[in-house]
């Protein structure tokens, strides 16, 4: 029996690591997966890593976009262009520095007219699937952020909280296919859920075919769903198809914020304590 | 056990490659799957009891980081390296041309088998046609890179044997 097995022993290891993440996959859907002694440790681990390759990640992205800035001058004589490129890079060392300011300014005044408290995280991750569409922020439960807790910027809806640990914590997007948010259509206040879709980006579901909703509606949270503080911008209507069959429109939607653009956020919830600073 | 560890070092160093570097690349909202082409390298030219619970790890790892429930990629990279293992028990696929096809494979496995847990864990709801377009984006991005990953990997593999041949 033991030489059957440490023949078989590669495969009878994976089929146990099959049955394993079968029970794993099987107790999360349930809710049943109290404590996850790995997800925090491999978090905590990685944090620093993906700080400093974040930060990096930004220097090659302000690099290749100075790259490209100056790439027009290139008919220009050799000292001319490098000079122009040291400038350029300065520039836009000034430039980014103030865009930071005036985000964070603007972060801070909207944090302010919000009605629950918020704090302020970066993003520090983007997602490692191309089929689920969510990121990691440098704020966990030392900060106060909870499991559920809404995702926002001054320009509208990110996502929800999905995985707390103590120094970070995983966002769902709004554009994953898996999340949802109650929204009204802000002129006809008609009302459905904006969710992501692997087929066809953002949409808008659950609207009856009787729904006044039209292309340029502006889509704003109802605050029904208890996460996400009502009168936020969501997205903007972009198609409407009523098909001959089923009870529902078809409504694509052009979210507000577009994530792999943003650099900070809010995490808004009631119970959060405000950071010291 | 050492080259295993080496290994699942090298698999969260792809890890944090796609959740950062990557996405600088303009593909949209589609990553290259590094660890998928690693969990195919280890059934092919790694197969230990070590590299299967790499595998399940680093599958763990992707659902840490970014999956909405834990599990998903855990069993996806498990079964791609158990297929892989099963396959090259009974072909022979270890010339590196060949390695980009397996790879191309292997990603439509891992496809199916998210989708398989997707549909019995999680809403199905729009989720087929979606997902074709990832499946195959996905599976043809990694079968790309996949050559010069395996030249990496084998490299490092022949170079790290013999360190250890000089030592014993």
């Amino acid at each position: 029996m033991l030489a059957l097995l440490r023949k078989y022993q590669i495969p009878v290891a994976s089929c146990a690591c099959l049955l394993l993440s079968l029970y794993i996959l099987t107790a999360a859907s349930r809710g049943q997966l109290k404590s996850d002694p790995v997800g925090p440790l491999l978090l905590w681990l990685m944090r620093p890593l993906q700080v400093a390759a974040q930060a990096a990640s930004g220097w090659v992205k302000g690099l290749h976009e100075a790259y490209w800035t100056t790439a027009g001058l290139r008919a220009e004589n050799e000292r001319l262009k490098k000079r122009i490129a040291q400038l350029e890079i300065e520039r836009n060392r000034l430039l980014e520095a103030e865009a930071t300011n005036q985000r964070l300014r603007q972060l801070l005044e909207f944090k302010a007219s919000l009605p629950a408290s918020g704090v302020v995280a970066s993003i520090i991750a983007n997602s490692a699937s191309s089929w689920f569409q969510s990121c990691l922020i440098n704020r966990g439960s030392a900060d106060g952020v909870r499991k559920g807790m809404a995702v926002v910027t001054p320009l509208g809806v990110v996502g929800r909280v999905v995985d707390v640990s103590r120094r970070t914590a995983k966002v769902l997007l709004l554009t994953d296919a898996n999340s949802g948010v109650d929204v009204f259509v802000q002129r006809s206040r008609a009302r459905g859920i904006v969710a992501g879709s692997l087929e066809n980006g953002t949409i808008m579901k659950y609207v009856k075919r009787s729904e006044d909703v039209q292309e340029g509606d502006r889509l704003v949270t109802s605050g029904l769903d208890g996460i996400f503080p009502k009168g936020l911008m969501v997205g903007v209507v972009t198609k409407v198809r009523k098909q001959s069959l089923g009870l529902f429109q078809s409504i694509e939607v052009a979210p507000a914020v577009r994530p792999e653009r943003t650099e900070e956020v809010i995490v808004v919830g009631s119970e959060l304590r405000e950071l010291a600073g | 056990m050492k080259l295993s560890l080496l290994f699942f070092t090298v698999g969260l160093v792809l890890l944090l490659l796609q959740t950062t570097f990557l996405h600088l690349l303009p593909l949209g909202p589609v990553v290259p799957d590094l660890v998928l082409v690693l969990c195919v390298y280890w059934g092919l030219h790694h197969p230990t009891v070590g590299a299967a619970l790499g595998s399940f790890i680093l599958g763990y790892s992707v659902d840490v980081v970014s999956s909405p429930i834990l599990g998903l990629n855990a069993f996806a990279m498990s079964l791609v390296f158990l297929a892989v293992y099963m396959t090259s028990r009974s072909i022979w696929l270890h010339s590196a041309t060949v390695s980009a096809v397996v790879v191309l494979l292997a990603s439509l496995v891992k496809g199916a088998g998210l989708m398989l847990a997707w549909v019995l864990f999680l809403d199905a709801e729009g989720l087929w046609l979606g997902a074709l377009r990832y499946l195959v984006l996905e599976a043809l991005l990694a079968a790309v890179l996949a050559p010069a990953v395996f030249a990496l990997l084998r490299r490092g593999q022949v170079y790290f044997e013999g360190l250890k041949i000089a030592a014993g």
